[in-house]
């Protein structure tokens, strides 16, 4: 009978034993560059993460970098607590914003590194536009003096369309705002829903702020992003905004059935072919370009507008408690040199400061040139979710009511009104 | 052929049957789709949607996965944390439940009450507490400092079960023992413990499977990927705006069967406990 306890005691004896060895000995060496990121291996990025490593190594002999994946959710939930202890990698990619690197940013747990950026030239690599999102104020609101990050790419978006199927009815692909909706008018005519769309997710609300930005500039966006003015919600760009998208499902432009659909839905119905065309993001690309395998497809622009949804992609951030800085920054600077950042746009990602000489496939090139003709327009108008916590949400039931036509466009205005002047009570302007 | 004597059923029961099986085919269902879409490529998958059958057996997804997250060093973490917190939250489960059920010492009822609340309070509000203590005592990012969490979790549970069992201990079977001259600890050790041993199987079982599924505490208290357990693993492929669904298929795959094979295993255990404790 005294067996079992033996057993027992042997078992916990072992087994703590062994949880004890091999737990210590985190923390950061001079030798050891501790990097976190969570791109996936076979992403743009982490490929071209992956050669920077390798250079950083080669240049710095005798240096190790530590790299540890991590899950977008695990940074998202764990990231203030980490930085905050003696654990805190050297170096991290983070997402960019007011409620993530702001927010890290005013509680003092970033490394402002205006100096470095100056000194090494990345802001004359980063156009105004891009460097908005890697800036922010003492409020920890973008667009502000101090530099908290560095992108390495940039994301967008574009309509992208199946070519058979507009060889099929016959439709032209537009270059002007009339002809696409003569476009999609064409295909709704003939039965054949023209635009993929996700109403339960980011994708309806993107058709939505897209409409207002064709009808916006860039103080409307700083306005209602970066509250430097009064937003009017019921002003021509949102009126005209939500009683267009409101149409658009009437007329079959959009699925009315799309209101519970998410965006991998969105993005998989495309890609099997049942839409002709998806207006969404550049980080759609590597996969349609992996996984399209029974048409041909393309890209273009939003039709008759000089602003779209885009920005910086998510930062390299260093911690505050960073044991390796100098390490740290060197590595950035690998990231932004020519051959990395071109290796990224052959991936099928949007490097911020590429050569689209240096890229050679013809569709990865037109990306990057559709990217730059959008920058030098001063064109990136941001996300419509940003300005407040939790406004994805409320933006995703507005949209919904659109598309289920239970509420008006301008009682739906009035729904995104309310959570965003609370807000800016909040934040004290 | 020897005729059988075949017993009528009755329509009810009939109906029993048949929802007997429609329950578990819809218990089973998520299982068959999660299997499905771990063998399919995700070229297969994008084209012909989560319930087509995979044309041939594609198992690079889970390969890639394995490799990715170091899944064998992720098992041998989930094993020690949920292997010891089982052992020692049975331990600590069974010592404090016979002060409370046995020993009746003083406001026994206010302990119980308190751990009784200790169970429903829910884990985001242990976070940041635990968070600074575990900072300040050197334990965070450490196997161990999920350990002591977890055995003090469980055990509260456990601590609240057994003392309930443990009050309707025979009385006489105790006095007996008295009686020979046995001091308290030989009463635990040699009586209380081997008559409800099938109890703490059922409780080192229970205490395992949910260890071992956890998810949100380590998370936050395993750092670094070295000391991560499986479910935090899975989480890696979590991404921003894109999800890799049979890839995730797999992950979820590889998740389960540690557990299910545990449950296998000590499945007699289980409904052992069960019936012993109906019999009482």
């Amino acid at each position: 009978m005294f067996k079992t306890g033996k057993t027992l005691a042997a078992l916990t004896a072992g087994l703590l034993a062994l949880s004890a060895c091999g737990s210590g000995g985190s923390t950061s060496s001079p030798k050891e560059l501790k990097l976190w990121h969570y791109e996936g291996p076979d992403s743009a990025m982490g490929v071209a993460w992956n050669q920077a490593i390798k250079e950083f190594e080669q240049t710095h002999p005798g240096v190790k970098v530590k790299f540890e994946e991590k899950g977008f959710e695990q940074i998202q939930k764990t990231a203030p607590m980490v930085l905050n202890s003696k654990d805190a990698p050297d170096i991290l990619e983070y997402n960019k914003g007011n409620a993530t690197t702001g927010l890290l940013a005013k509680q003092g747990l970033l490394t402002d590194i205006s100096a470095e950026v100056t000194k090494r030239g990345w802001d004359k690599q980063l156009s105004p536009n891009i460097a908005e999102t890697a800036k922010y104020d003492a409020k920890g609101v973008m667009g502000g003096d101090k530099w908290y990050g560095v992108p390495n790419y940039a994301e967008y978006l574009q309509v992208f369309y199946n070519k058979k199927l507009f060889d099929k009815y016959g439709v032209k692909v537009p270059t002007t705002f009339e002809e696409f909706t003569a476009a999609m008018d064409a295909f709704a005519k003939k039965g054949v829903t023209p635009m993929a769309n996700g109403g339960a997710e980011y994708p309806a609300q993107q058709y939505l702020y897209q409409l207002a930005l064709s009808k916006a500039d860039r103080p409307w966006v700083d306005r209602f992003e970066r509250y430097t003015g009064k937003v009017d919600f019921h002003d021509p760009a949102w009126t005209y905004a939500a009683t267009t998208f409101a149409d658009w499902v009437k007329k079959g432009y959009i699925a009315k059935s799309s209101v519970s659909t998410k965006a991998e839905d969105a993005g998989t119905s495309f890609i099997s072919g049942k839409y002709p065309m998806f207006f969404s993001g550049s980080w759609w690309y590597g996969r349609f370009e992996k996984e399209i395998k029974t048409f041909d497809w393309d890209t273009f622009l939003w039709p008759g507008t000089k602003m779209t949804l885009g920005s910086s992609g998510n930062l390299w951030v260093v911690p505050k408690g960073s044991g390796n800085k100098q390490l740290a920054y060197d590595f950035i600077a690998i990231t932004m040199k020519k051959d990395i950042q071109n290796l990224l746009a052959n991936n099928g990602g949007v490097p911020v400061a590429a050569d689209p000489n240096g890229v050679t496939d013809p569709k990865n090139k037109k990306l990057i040139e559709n990217y730059q003709t959008l920058v030098s327009n001063d064109g990136l108008g941001f996300y419509p979710d940003w300005p407040a916590p939790g406004y994805y949400d409320v933006l995703v039931a507005g949209t919904q009511k659109l598309m289920n036509g239970t509420a008006a466009p301008n009682q739906v205005l009035d729904s995104f009104a309310k959570p965003y002047e609370e807000n800016l009570s909040t934040i004290g302007h | 052929m020897s005729s059988v004597t075949v017993r009528r059923r009755t329509p009810g029961a009939y109906a029993l049957l048949v929802s007997l099986i429609v329950l578990a085919l819809v218990m089973l269902l998520p299982f068959v789709i999660i299997a499905v879409n771990a063998f399919k490529t995700p070229a297969e998958y994008s084209a012909h949607g989560p319930l087509s059958l995979p044309k041939g057996l594609y198992l690079q997804g889970l390969k890639d996965f394995w490799q990715r997250v170091d899944f064998g060093g992720k098992l041998v973490n989930s094993v020690i944390i949920s292997g010891s917190v089982a052992v020692l939250a049975v331990i600590l489960s069974v010592l404090n439940a016979y002060a409370l059920g046995i020993g009746r010492i003083r406001g026994r009822v206010s302990i119980m009450v308190v751990l009784l609340l200790a169970n429903t309070m829910p884990q985001e509000v242990l976070v940041y507490p635990l968070y600074f203590v575990s900072k300040k005592v050197g334990l965070y990012d450490t196997r161990i400092s999920v350990i002591i969490i977890f055995t003090a979790i469980q055990s509260a549970f456990g601590t609240y079960l057994l003392s309930s069992v443990l009050s309707s201990f025979p009385r006489e079977i105790l006095e007996a023992a008295r009686m020979d001259g046995a001091g308290r600890l030989r009463i635990l050790w040699r009586i209380v413990v081997p008559i409800s041993r099938p109890t703490l199987g059922v409780l080192f079982v229970l205490f395992f499977i949910w260890t071992w599924n956890e998810f949100f505490l380590p998370l936050i208290f395993l750092i670094s990927n070295e000391n991560q357990t499986v479910p935090v693993a899975l989480g890696v492929l979590q991404g921003q705006r894109l999800m890799d669904a049979t890839m995730t298929s797999s992950s979820a795959l590889l998740g389960i069967i540690p557990a299910i094979v545990f449950f296998l295993i000590f499945q007699r255990t289980l409904t052992r406990g069960i019936t012993v404790g109906s019999a009482n």
